[in-house]
């Protein structure tokens, strides 16, 4: 047990990195392993067109997720982030396509709809699981009223977007996903405001005793959830080519498992931003796995399933042998 | 439980005057009184109670517990009843057979959470995947129709009163003096308030996990099976209802971080759900209407029926909860 008490002291002093890395770390050696794998089926997915193709599905997944780390380091849960998703690429297919001002408005009063959300979590005392259960209703029906059924078109700069080959072979949804993933970890890790959100969900008290505000705090915190939500909402269009706001239902839930795969904690307090992004990106190469191993697609969810117990299990058994 | 007594008004109170208030809008807007929108109303919500109880056991389980695959489960249960009563010519063993389905995907959560260390979304989550994928499965080339006779009893209401709403009721009945009377239901509410203290009071708190969980999935898919009995089986029969169940609990003044479980407000958030739809239906508004109003209601319930002052701070611990805390702990002891 010697070992264990060394381990104790020299963990602690970066304080709690190893806990908060290996996980993140354990999804990236899975998301390595299924890549090669997919590669080793169908060699010509190493090239940036093959890349792209495959990656370009999960970027919006990856930018939703870094939403929902941003909410579960405050400590809350977003289970409206599927549709509000879908009810952003309405809203870009449409009003952004046709009067570009107004679609920016509709934009903005989307975010400033989730901070107004995350004031009544924090006024009332909701638990956010509900609330935002609640305004996943009204994200639907608004959705609904744009576009009622799914139609619409992108607008043209998001189509040049979607086929933008950048330098070096690298394929375009890698640097989509890389960007925003740098800019969440930046924001979370390297800010005063990251901090007041990590504090928000590991400390409360800390936070109102240092002079922070738990209502302005959890505002922004919801604002930026908002923003990127916005974000994920932009990319999906242009892989979409129009909106609809039942395109990704599944988010809601998906979403939750990257940031779980990637390290992150329902209790709040730890943001971990590169680690969420291997979690989605895992995610998401699962079902293109799933596809060359022409499994059925009936088939594939319970696949799916079974390969999160795994990961987490094997991330349970490596805890155990590290400790 | 006791000292939740405590409270001037019941944490159920606010579910049930949102349903009084839609009903008499219902009223006032269809012009005419008459017991017709009640018995509709009585005739679709225990399906929705069914599921809802089986989500408030979960939740008041503890922080952190919550069972999102309920939705996969009612339609797989759905289907399962429904094929096999068909081929066997049974409709007992085909809900028999959905309760075995249930059982199953349950046992999947409970072996991911307590063994593997899942947080519970993530693990219902897969159970909730398998479920939908077995359920896709079965509907490839599905043929079957519901027993006419079980049909013929959930549609059965004998003076606008549906039999099936009153045996429904009775369980719920059943499971609030589980909950009140019960060493294991204070052993349950125990260990949603406070897990460490019940566990050195003796309460076996895997156990309770076991048992919720294992509830809720049974109770999901037995819920599909009758569902699906009443109208047909669909692979999409159960999508409503996860979200619906999970708001549902918690307007009828169950707490998300447990230990505090009404069973009476499952009716009141589900009555209130269902004369909803059917106040909207009513007046004529379109699905989207509908669900930006759902989703304002449900927010404005929320922002009434919840005990926080105004500009409080959520950290500040609350005398009565303290009490709540020590209360069911004295119990298994004794």
């Amino acid at each position: 047990m010697s070992t264990a008490t060394l381990d104790q002291t020299r963990l602690s002093l970066p304080k709690g990195l190893a806990r908060r890395v290996l996980p993140g770390f354990l999804t990236l050696i899975a998301m390595m392993l299924i890549l090669l794998v997919c590669g080793t089926i169908q060699p010509r997915i190493w090239s940036q067109n093959g890349l792209t193709l495959i990656m370009s599905p999960i970027v919006a997944l990856a930018i939703a997720s870094m939403a929902q780390m941003v909410m579960m380091s405050i400590g809350d849960i977003d289970l409206g982030i599927g549709f509000f998703v879908g009810m952003i690429t309405t809203i870009v297919a449409t009003l952004l396509r046709d009067t570009p001002i107004l679609g920016l408005l509709a934009l903005a009063g989307s975010v400033l709809a989730y901070a107004l959300l995350g004031a009544l979590v924090q006024l009332r005392s909701v638990p956010s699981l509900i609330a935002t259960l609640g305004a996943s209703f009204v994200w639907l029906g608004m959705g609904l009223f744009v576009l009622p059924v799914p139609g619409g078109m992108a607008p043209d700069w998001l189509f040049k977007y979607a086929f933008w080959k950048p330098p070096l072979s690298i394929p375009a949804p890698l640097v989509t996903m890389v960007v925003a993933t740098a800019v969440t970890w930046f924001v979370t890790r390297r800010t005063g405001l990251g901090v007041r959100f990590r504090s928000l969900g590991s400390n409360p008290v800390a936070l109102v005793r240092s002079g922070g505000s738990l209502v302005i705090t959890r505002m922004l915190a919801y604002a930026v959830v908002g923003v990127l939500g916005v974000l994920a909402g932009i990319t999906l269009t242009a892989e979409i080519g129009g909106g609809d706001v039942n395109a990704v239902p599944g988010y809601t839930l998906t979403t939750v498992a990257a940031v779980i795969l990637g390290g992150g904690m329902f209790t709040g307090g730890r943001a971990v931003a590169w680690g969420t992004l291997a979690g989605a990106i895992t995610l998401g190469l699962l079902t293109v796995l799933l596809t060359l191993l022409s499994l059925s697609p009936n088939l594939q969810p319970a696949v799916q399933g079974f390969i999160v117990i795994a990961v987490l299990a094997g991330r349970l058994v490596v805890e155990r042998m590290t400790r | 439980m006791i000292k939740v007594r405590n409270h001037a008004i019941p944490p159920w109170t606010w579910s049930f005057l949102a349903a009084v208030v839609v009903l008499v809008l219902t009223y006032i807007v269809s012009g005419r009184g008459g017991s017709q929108t009640i018995t509709l109303a009585f005739t679709v919500a225990p399906y929705l109670v069914l599921v809802g109880l089986g989500q408030m056991l979960v939740m008041s389980a503890g922080p952190g517990n919550i069972d999102v695959s309920v939705a996969k489960v009612f339609s797989l249960g759905g289907l399962i009843a429904i094929a096999v009563g068909d081929v066997t010519g049974s409709w007992i063993l085909g809900l028999g057979a959905a309760v075995g389905a249930g059982f199953a995907m349950a046992s999947i959560s409970v072996i991911a959470i307590l063994y593997v260390r899942i947080p519970p979304i993530v693990a219902t989550l897969a159970t909730s995947l398998i479920a939908s994928a077995i359920s896709l499965t079965l509907a490839k080339g599905f043929q079957g129709s519901p027993d006419p006779m079980l049909k013929g009893f959930l549609n059965w209401a004998p003076l606008g009163i549906p039999a099936f709403a009153i045996m429904v009721l009775l369980f719920t009945l059943l499971v609030s003096v589980f909950l009140k009377r019960t060493i294991w239901g204070s052993q349950m509410l125990a260990v949603g308030q406070a897990r460490r203290a019940a566990e050195y009071a003796g309460v076996n708190a895997k156990k309770t996990m076991v048992f919720v969980y294992l509830t809720c999935g049974v109770l999901a898919a037995l819920a599909g099976a009758l569902r699906a009995s009443f109208s047909a089986p669909n692979v999409e029969l159960g999508n409503d209802y996860l979200l619906d169940s999970i708001a549902v609990v918690v307007i009828g003044g169950t707490l998300m971080t447990g230990g505090r479980a009404v069973p009476a407000g499952v009716w009141g958030g589900a009555l209130f759900f269902i004369l909803l739809d059917g106040l909207l239906n009513l007046i004529g508004w379109s699905y989207a209407g509908q669900n930006v109003l759902k989703g304002f209601l449900v927010l404005a319930v929320l922002f009434l029926a919840s005990g926080a002052p105004i500009l409080g701070q959520r950290a500040s611990p609350d005398p009565a909860k303290d009490e709540d805390v020590a209360e069911p702990e004295v119990k298994p002891l004794s």
